[in-house]
């Protein structure tokens, strides 16, 4: 099975955009198996709309393992199903919770392994120097890294908050060869797109 | 926190490095980068033509650092002799390469075959060679684990009908991501149609296509009996399209591996000691039984040379540092009438 590995800055919105990827393509309920940086595995069935409270928070660093689950996506006639990763913020600089280091270094791991890679930027926030969310040097590597050698795309995230707009120009012109697809997972905005490129990478 | 001294040599080395909060992950990605060289761009998901018999590249198997490789074959270089051994190895790894640099730029890229046979006498370095290719596919990303599975008939041929496709599976699950090493495989094809070795041959083709991507099989054994038996199951000569020939060593080439030997343990033959020895192999080689040009003799001539030596030694007074690491022309002779010389 081929897996999408979503990564990017903490509070960047990856949960919360698996949530509403696994709602687009139409699932109501979601098994999570959240795979311990140690291997352990613990999975969870959790129905769609409950998951939100579950899973994302408005504060950074609610992800600290891998978390896995299945979808099924339509290819041609069938239906492939495909690994789709949710992964630990990466920060700029080290972490003092042993845990939050072991899920980077765990989502670095798996960036190696993954065959398609969502990067996702906060676009609300990309111009405001100094947040967290904020576009940094370490979104450039990691577009530099996985860019290069999978199926790469980076992800406008927030596009429903105000400010949104100038975060994606910012992006856009910060990786003029990338793609930038812009999406909000509150609003559902851009899943179409993710899904056909996820698709034709898988 | 200084970067500079740290010089992680693998990956897996990076992963604690920043598990521990002593790099970041931007340093992580940085030093990923000089592990790796270029990061190389993914292979596309294409629609490979499979063959029977054939190993694909994995694309989704990471190719490991190249760098590793090249160890692996300085190692092989190493070897003393096996000119045409090194020849062909060498041959198949520029082949892994450039099928995998087509796959990178969507040109068709054939499928591989890399099963072998092996052909020599005993303690010609077919098993040595075959650990090194082992380790050498995995460094390339055609095999996930690169280990080495050695078995020989009894461990495939069972007792009874049905026994021996079971025991067979079993070792072919046990092998699965290395390779298959099959000792003295023509023994496999002796015996007639009745007899299991038959049942094993068949267990085995069937494997390999079953597990195209992700195992190889070694047939190995005498030359002349190898050769029969290829000849009387023309079913496989396809399937194992690599065809090694492991020659006996020469004298001067033994000369140099109980050379080698010696200096690993920090030993030297004083020059009565290294005339005594060639004269040894020589007249063994003469002779012309199988065991003559053949490196395990060297080195059970080598160690009891040595254990000889300390015997001479043991219950002398004040010994020289000299006296320590040198073998004389009696302690070869010694070792040589206990070897059956």
């Amino acid at each position: 099975m081929k897996s999408c590995l979503v990564i990017g800055k903490p509070n960047a919105g990856k949960t919360a955009f698996v949530l509403a990827f696994a709602a687009h393509v139409g699932l109501t309920s979601i098994s999570v198996r959240a795979i311990a940086p140690d291997g352990a595995v613990v999975t969870r069935t959790l129905a769609l709309a409950d998951a939100g409270r579950d899973l994302v928070a408005p504060s950074p660093h609610k992800t600290t393992c891998l978390q896995s689950l299945e979808i099924a996506l339509p290819v041609g006639k069938t239906r492939q199903t495909c690994e789709l990763l949710d992964s630990t913020g990466l920060s700029e600089r080290i972490h003092e919770s042993d845990a939050v280091r072991r899920g980077m270094a765990q989502t670095l791991r798996s960036l190696r392994g993954a065959a398609v890679v969502l990067h996702l930027i906060d676009a609300s926030r990309a111009d405001r120097a100094g947040a967290v969310e904020a576009l940094t040097d370490l979104d450039r590597e990691i577009a530099a890294y996985a860019g290069g050698r999978t199926a790469y795309a980076i992800l406008a995230s927030k596009m429903d908050l105000p400010g949104a707009g100038r975060g994606l120009q910012l992006i856009r012109q910060t990786f003029p060869r990338q793609r930038v697809i812009p999406i909000s997972a509150v609003k559902g905005w851009g899943m179409k797109e993710v899904r056909a490129f996820v698709v034709r990478a898988i | 926190m200084a970067v500079g001294p740290l010089r992680p040599t693998s990956s897996a080395e990076i992963y604690e490095l920043l598990e521990r909060g002593e790099i970041s992950v931007s340093q992580a990605l940085g030093l990923f980068a000089q592990v790796e060289g270029e990061p190389p761009p993914a292979p596309r998901p294409q629609p490979a033509p499979r063959q029977t018999g054939a190993v694909a590249v994995r694309p989704e198997c990471e190719p490991g650092d190249s760098g590793r490789a090249e160890e692996v074959l300085r190692e092989l270089d190493q070897l003393v002799g096996l000119t045409e051994v090194k020849s062909l190895v060498h041959e198949i790894r520029a082949y892994i390469e450039i099928q995998r640099r087509r796959q990178r730029e969507n040109l068709l890229a054939e499928p591989m075959a890399l099963h072998m046979v092996f052909s020599g006498n005993p303690g010609t370095g077919k098993t040595t060679v075959a650990r090194l290719l082992a380790r050498l596919f995995k460094e390339l990303g055609v095999l996930q684990k690169g280990h080495l599975v050695e078995v020989e008939r009894a461990d495939l041929v069972g007792e009874y009908i049905g026994h021996t496709a079971q025991k067979t599976r079993e070792q072919i699950r046990r092998a699965l991501g290395g390779i298959l090493f099959v000792d003295e495989a023509y023994s496999l094809g002796r015996g007639g149609e009745k007899d299991f070795g038959r049942e094993a041959i068949d267990t085995l083709v069937r494997a390999m296509e079953e597990n195209r991507d992700n195992l190889v099989i070694i047939l190995a054994g005498y030359q002349r009996e190898m050769r029969q038996f290829m000849q009387l199951n023309p079913g496989l000569k396809s399937r194992f399209p690599i065809q090694l020939a492991f020659r006996d060593f020469t004298l001067d080439e033994l000369m140099l591996i109980a050379d080698q030997m010696l200096q690993k343990r920090q030993y030297r033959l004083c020059d009565d000691a290294r005339f005594e020895l060639a004269a040894q192999l020589k007249a063994r080689l003469a002779a012309g039984d199988d065991s003559a040009g053949n490196a395990r003799l060297v080195r059970n001539l080598v160690e009891r040379a040595v254990r000889r030596q300390a015997v001479r030694l043991v219950g002398q007074r004040d010994l020289r540092r000299e006296d320590l690491v040198l073998i004389t022309r009696d302690d070869i002779a010694a070792a040589a009438s206990g070897c059956g010389l």
